[in-house]
């Protein structure tokens, strides 16, 4: 095999990896859509590991509240509740925005 | 300072709504201002017409298209108590009763932030007690209800507390409820063996009474009779809830 012949064989092997890559994480991205709901309904939380649900319900509770509010709530660290907050917001639970220099968290809404 | 109680139980027929209607008169006749509210989206009871009914529905007020305020009606008047009772409906109309059936997570995850928002308000204007009355067992218009009151009264017949061990673990627990069970229509023998124990306080025994299953849940023992037994049971119970 030449060299021009090796280049077409590894490009055409890495196009057609790309494609199945690109079809994979359109899978992914439909399963996903039906997986991850949108905002949390009481049997997720239900389902959530002890310390996350004691944040998440705190939340549910509270409204609109920074980690320093919810820490007050559960009697955790600041610290601690960020984290947990932060890992509620990638499971798609809790949506993070800021406001001026605090950052304020909030059950992701449906509407 | 406020509160809201929830009343569930982990089978039907048990007397949530009995118990659920004369414990609110109980409290308006303290001078506390009520409102009871009937969560049983599934079985509407309309409290069997005990208190003036309007056609405004709680199910609008979850799908966030009405305020709470619009949908109460005030039967202060009606009942004569010292404090104010209103009360709020669920749509008795077996159309809404389906559509109730058919809703998603995500609309039960937007349910319960109107149950909680609601309950916030109605304590911002005025109310001291929040009585609810749900559905019986575990499925969303049961379990949203219990989540968004601070006191869950589980509500039991005697011989027939295995269930209830289950809701109290698996539900109210795990949403860090103050829970309270009572268990009602008693036949005067004990019904527990020992590792049936019951892991909340039983605030009350109630017995069996051929009274209060003779009239269902259409009269208001507390208000029409309230030195019958059933009434001094619920008063007891008021008191010691707070
Ligand atoms: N202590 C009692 N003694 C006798 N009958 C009772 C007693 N408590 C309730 N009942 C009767 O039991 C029946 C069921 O009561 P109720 O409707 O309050 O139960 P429920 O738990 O609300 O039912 P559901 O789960 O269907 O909503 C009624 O007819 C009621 O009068
Ligand atoms: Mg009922």
């Amino acid at each position: 095999m030449d060299n021009k012949e090796q280049t077409d064989k590894i490009l055409f092997l890495l196009k057609s990896i790309d494609e199945k890559l690109d079809k994979l994480l359109r899978m992914k991205h439909i399963y996903m859509a039906d997986e991850v709901p949108e905002g949390l309904d009481v049997m997720t939380l239900l389902s959530l590991p002890d310390h996350l649900r004691t944040t998440a319900t705190a939340l549910i509770e509270n409204g609109v509240s920074t980690a320093e509010d919810l820490a007050k709530i559960t009697s955790k660290k600041r610290a601690v509740e960020s984290s947990y907050l932060n890992q509620l917001v990638r499971m798609g639970h809790v949506r993070k925005f800021r406001k001026g220099k605090k950052v304020f968290f909030e059950i992701q809404s449906s509407l | 300072m406020s509160f809201s109680i929830s009343i569930h139980s982990s089978k039907g027929g048990t007397g949530k709504t009995c118990i659920a209607q004369n414990l609110a008169y109980a409290y308006a006749m303290d001078g506390k201002n009520v409102c009871l509210l009937d969560l049983d989206l599934k079985s509407p009871s309309l409290f069997s017409g005990l208190f003036p009914v309007k056609d405004c529905w709680l199910n609008s007020v979850l799908e966030g298209r009405q305020e709470i305020d619009d949908v109460l009606v005030d039967a202060t008047r009606e009942m004569g108590t010292k404090g104010r009772v209103c009360v709020g409906y669920s749509n008795p109309d077996i159309a809404e009763i389906r559509e109730i059936s058919l809703k998603d997570r995500r609309w039960q995850s937007q349910a319960l932030q109107k149950l909680i928002d609601c309950k916030k308000k109605l304590f911002s204007s005025g109310f001291d007690v929040v009585i609810m009355d749900s559905s019986p067992g575990v499925d969303y218009t049961s379990v949203n209800v219990v989540a968004c009151s601070e006191y869950v009264i589980t509500v039991f017949k005697s011989g027939e507390s295995r269930g209830v061990q289950l809701v109290i673990n698996g539900i109210y627990k795990p949403l860090e409820k103050r829970c309270f069970a009572i268990e009602n229509m008693n036949n005067g023998v004990s019904s527990f063996s020992f590792e049936d124990q019951i892991p909340v306080p039983v605030l009350a025994r109630i017995p069996c009474m051929c009274d209060v299953s003779k009239y269902g849940t259409k009269k208001l023992f507390t208000c029409e009779d309230p030195a019958h037994p059933f009434s001094k049971a619920i008063f007891n119970l008021k008191d010691q809830i707070c």
